[in-house]
Order: C-alpha cells, then sequence, then structure tokens
C-alpha cells in the first residue's frame, strides 16, 4: 500500500512562500534557532536541511516532531520553502483510542469472570453474616449530636436495591471508552493545531519576528 | 553556586532554588486578581467541605464527587492557561497529551489491577473479618474529625511510602520517573511509571468506604489542597494555609534539579507532617527534573525502572566476579536521598 495514503496520520506537511531574492542560506540561517535546541541535530546540504530529535525539552517549540526536511523549491511564481515534518507523539496519539477500548475489553472480560460472593449454606453461618450486617447498618445510624446540632443531614439506611447494588459492584468500562474519545478528540485538535502552529512559527522566523 | 543553609543542609548548591516565604514572587496585576489569587483556595476549600457537610444524602454520593472533581481540574487548567506561574511551564499540546495518558492509565487499566492484587482486595478481605461493633467509636465522632483522620492517616502513610521511595533504591527506580517531568502541570501528578502508580496508589481508603460523608469530606480535603501540588499557577497563599497545607511551591521545590532540594517536602496533602519530621523546606524552585532536565520519553518512561535496575545488578555482580566491587552510586538514578 502506497503509505501517502495513510503517513498524514503522523507527517505535517507544508509549504511558505520565499521573499523575492532570499538566498537558502538567508532562509536556514534565520531558521537556524529551531535547530539548536537541546537533543536536536540537523544537517544543511544546498537547498535542503535535515533534522532530528531525540528527547526535546518540552518547551522545544517543535517538540512534538522527531524528524522532517525542509526543501527550497525555486518554481516559477518565485521560491517556496517545503516542509515535511513527522511526529510520532501524533501517531501514539491517533492509536492511544485503541488501546483503551482494549482496556474496556478488558475491563468487561474481567467482569465475566468476577462470581458472585457465595452464600454459606450453613444456616448457622448464614445467621451469623447476617447479624454481622445488621451490626454494620446499626453503626452506619451513628450520628455525632455536634453534626446533628449543625443540622448535617442524618444518615439514611441504604434503600435496598439489588439491582443498582449489583450494577455498582459490577467493572465499569465507561471511563475506558471516555479516555478513547479523549484521546480522539485530542489527536484531531493536535493535527490541526500544531500545523498550523509550526507553520506560524516558519513564518515568524523567516520574517525576523520572534 | 552557593547555596542557602537550612538546618545542617545547604540548598540550592547545584541548581538555582528560591528559599523563605518573603523572598518568593507575590501575583502581580490590579486588586481584583490580588484578592481572587489570595482568596481563591481558602473559598473553594471551604465551600466544598460546607457543601459535602450539608449536602442531602441523595447528592452525597461519589459520583457527584467525580464530577466535581473533573469540572475542578478543567476550570485549573484553565487558570494555567490564563495565567501561567512560569512561562517556562506551560501546558503545550505533547504535555497535555501525556500528562492525560497517564490519567487514563490510573481510571483504567491500574484500577483493574488494584481490583485484584492492589489494597482494594486486600481490605475486602480484612474487611469480611471485621466486627463492626468495634469501630462504632469511630463512627460516633464528629464528621470533620472522621474526614480529618481519614485524610491525615493516608497522607501519613503517603509521607513514608514517598520517603521511602527517596531512600531505598528499589523504589526509587520505580520512583525516578516522575522526577524527571521538567514542569509542574496540573496532571503531572499522574505521570509516573505504572509501577510506582500502583504503589503510592496503596492506601487505606477502602477502609472508610462504608462512611460515605466523611470519605467524600476526607476526599475533599484531597482535591481542594493537594491538587495545587502541581500546578502551574502563582496564588498568594495564606500564611496559615502554607503552614499547614502543601504548596506547588514546597512541591517545585521537591521536584528541583538541586539533589537536596527534592529531599524535601514528601507529603501530599499535609506539609506539617514534614515539619513534623524535620524534611520541610518552605520556597520554590523553577528549574525541575534530572540530569540537567532531560524530558523522558512515554516509553522510556515504562522500561526505566527495569533497564536501570538491570544495568546496577549487572554493574555490582558482573565485576564482583572480577574481585572489584563497584559503587551503586555510578548508577544514573541515584536515590534523592
Amino acid at each position: 500500500m502506497n503509505s501517502r495514503f495513510i503517513n498524514w496520520i503522523w507527517q505535517v506537511r507544508g509549504s511558505l512562500a520565499l521573499a523575492p531574492g532570499q538566498t537558502s542560506d538567508d532562509v536556514f540561517d534565520r531558521l537556524s534557532p529551531l535547530f539548536r535546541q537541546t537533543g536536536t541535530s540537523h544537517q544543511r546540504t544546498g537547498d535542503s536541511l535535515t533534522f532530528r530529535k531525540k528527547d526535546p525539552a518540552a518547551q522545544d517549540k517543535m517538540s512534538v516532531f522527531d524528524g522532517g526536511v525542509l526543501q527550497i523549491e525555486r518554481e516559477s511564481a518565485g521560491a517556496v520553502l517545503h516542509y515535511n515534518l513527522n511526529s510520532r507523539a501524533l501517531l501514539l496519539c491517533f492509536l492511544a483510542p485503541l488501546l483503551f477500548l482494549g482496556f474496556a475489553q478488558l475491563t468487561i472480560l474481567a467482569g465475566k469472570f468476577e462470581k458472585p460472593p457465595v452464600e454459606s449454606s450453613d444456616p448457622a453461618k448464614k445467621a451469623q453474616e447476617e447479624a454481622k450486617k445488621a451490626r454494620m447498618e446499626a453503626a452506619k445510624m451513628i450520628q455525632n449530636p455536634i453534626d446533628k446540632a449543625l443540622g448535617a443531614p442524618a444518615p439514611e439506611k441504604p434503600k435496598k436495591d439489588k439491582a443498582a447494588e449489583e450494577k455498582g459492584k459490577k467493572k465499569s468500562p465507561t471511563s475506558a471508552y471516555v479516555f478513547a474519545g479523549i484521546f480522539a478528540a485530542l489527536y484531531l485538535v493536535g493535527r490541526l493545531l500544531e500545523g498550523r502552529l509550526v507553520n506560524s512559527l516558519f513564518r515568524k522566523k523567516l520574517a525576523g519576528v520572534g | 553556586m552557593e547555596g542557602v543553609r537550612v538546618g545542617k543542609r545547604i540548598i540550592g548548591g547545584q541548581s538555582p532554588v528560591t528559599i523563605g516565604w518573603d523572598n518568593i514572587p507575590k501575583v502581580e496585576g490590579g486588586p481584583v486578581k490580588q484578592f481572587v489569587f489570595t482568596w481563591f483556595q481558602p473559598t473553594v476549600l471551604f465551600a466544598l467541605i460546607a457543601f459535602w457537610y450539608y449536602a442531602p444524602n441523595s447528592i452525597a454520593k461519589a459520583s457527584t464527587a467525580i464530577g466535581i472533581g473533573i469540572g475542578f481540574k478543567v476550570l485549573l487548567l484553565c487558570l494555567e492557561w490564563a495565567f501561567p506561574r512560569h512561562e517556562s511551564w506551560r501546558l503545550t499540546w505533547k504535555e497535555l497529551a501525556t500528562d492525560l495518558f497517564y490519567v487514563g492509565l490510573g481510571y483504567t487499566i491500574l484500577r483493574l489491577v488494584e481490583d485484584y492484587i492492589g489494597d482494594g482486595a486486600m481490605i475486602e478481605a480484612i474487611l469480611r473479618q471485621f466486627d463492626w461493633d468495634k469501630f462504632a467509636w469511630f463512627m460516633g465522632m464528629p464528621l470533620l474529625l472522621q474526614a480529618f483522620l481519614i485524610a491525615f492517616i493516608f497522607d501519613f502513610g503517603q509521607y513514608w511510602m514517598h520517603r521511602g521511595m527517596h531512600n531505598w533504591y528499589p523504589l526509587w527506580l520505580t520512583h525516578s520517573v516522575h522526577h524527571y517531568i521538567t514542569q509542574l502541570n496540573i496532571n503531572k501528578g499522574a505521570v509516573g511509571n505504572p509501577v510506582e502508580l500502583f504503589l503510592i496508589g496503596l492506601g487505606i481508603g477502602g477502609f472508610f468506604d462504608f462512611l460515605p460523608r466523611a470519605a467524600l469530606l476526607a476526599g475533599a480535603f484531597g482535591m481542594a489542597i493537594g491538587t495545587y501540588q502541581h500546578i502551574n499557577v502563582r496564588f498568594n497563599t495564606p500564611r496559615w494555609w502554607r503552614f499547614l497545607f502543601n504548596t506547588t511551591e514546597h512541591h517545585s521545590l521537591h521536584h528541583s534539579q538541586d539533589f537536596e532540594a527534592s529531599r524535601s517536602n514528601y507529603s501530599n496533602t499535609f506539609i506539617f507532617i514534614d515539619r513534623m519530621f524535620g524534611t520541610c523546606v518552605d520556597g520554590e524552585a523553577e528549574l525541575l527534573g534530572m540530569e540537567g532536565g532531560r524530558r523522558m520519553s512515554i516509553s522510556e518512561q515504562m522500561t526505566f525502572p527495569f533497564t536501570e535496575g538491570w544495568k546496577t545488578m549487572k554493574e555490582k555482580w558482573g565485576k564482583e566476579k572480577w574481585g572489584s566491587r563497584p559503587h551503586l552510586d555510578d548508577a544514573t538514578a541515584i536515590p534523592a536521598e
């Protein structure tokens, strides 16, 4: 399969028109502070610049990218800077929903294997357990006079809702689904935002601003 | 770098830190901003206490607490975005995604594992043998005292687990990953190797599930105090607050690149536990992390305790075969106490 159909997931491409008369050296000199960051190595050959990043600092303005190529092409309308940047962070964020959906399935599976507590068949033991339960219920009803005087609501006997109780005890995959959704949204935001940010970063550097 | 003498220790000899409350910058801006950032923390704490104290039984439920917790975190994220304490700690998309990945692990797979082999399983086994009459004295105490005791006992345990992590090499290996964070943001508390997250999650919380209102109040203490540990917002925290409670200033010092500074402020919520045991240092730091502030990737965070432990073991046992005994100090991950 041609990787171009899927590599938009982790690749950010774009181009910027250069000012008339701007040389390759001038362009790359202006951009060079971006490649003089911790963990960044780069190589310039004529009209192209290749860079690689390992463990970039959190505040590195291009920290989301692991490497890429910047190429200046002379076209009829003028010189254009094309860039093609790779981001493992974007790829992992794209895949993260699958991981969380996997966790959801695992939670459901674990719930299926969970056995309900076995009630004792021994009547003496059963009676003992019942008494213990009753003592616990009674203990839960205790309220300190200070709390009563200050107007805190008195503890209530829990309603006997067996179905809700069972539901509460069962392992729920909801949080895994929520995080799958969060990462799907986060990917969309990141893919658009980081593309725009790097474009504006290059534009500002080329214009000599910031 | 000279550093500052605090007791018998020199803090800030390796990396810049600010020691002493009087030397810490104040919130800048107009009177409204000053007012908001002075009273925000106490107001939220007392409002939450009042809420959980008086909420009807139908509302005083764990699901309400989860909802409030999420809403509060979103609000704090907005505050971080609008009023960052340090520009160098600004939340980027990549940092947010990384932090949320760990938050997600905590809510899903780690919770599942803890159900089987964590405190949840152990507490359930103990509670089955429990006679409730013996616990009635606790349930008869005023609610706020119950809540404080739950929060305090939990934090006391956390303090020693955390201090242990900074003292004992095998535990430090798991915790060191968390110390590679280079900035503080609201969700940074969740970042760490899953083994550490499992260990730090061990506690006594499950013992108090049967006291819903007291447990919710204790949770409110944790939320309205502990959350500020990893926040990138400056507050004019009241004097009594910073004497009793952990703050982002205390915790930034704990995360400082300065080795001695990182050996302080271990508690989660109540900094007075550190004061009790002589490990509290009042101050702040901006330069955080390990190895000069190297940022660790998620894949390294997952494997670091194992690869580093293996390296150390190989170094120790491998060389011993040839008659020389190397120093553990040569390893990259040195316990920070």
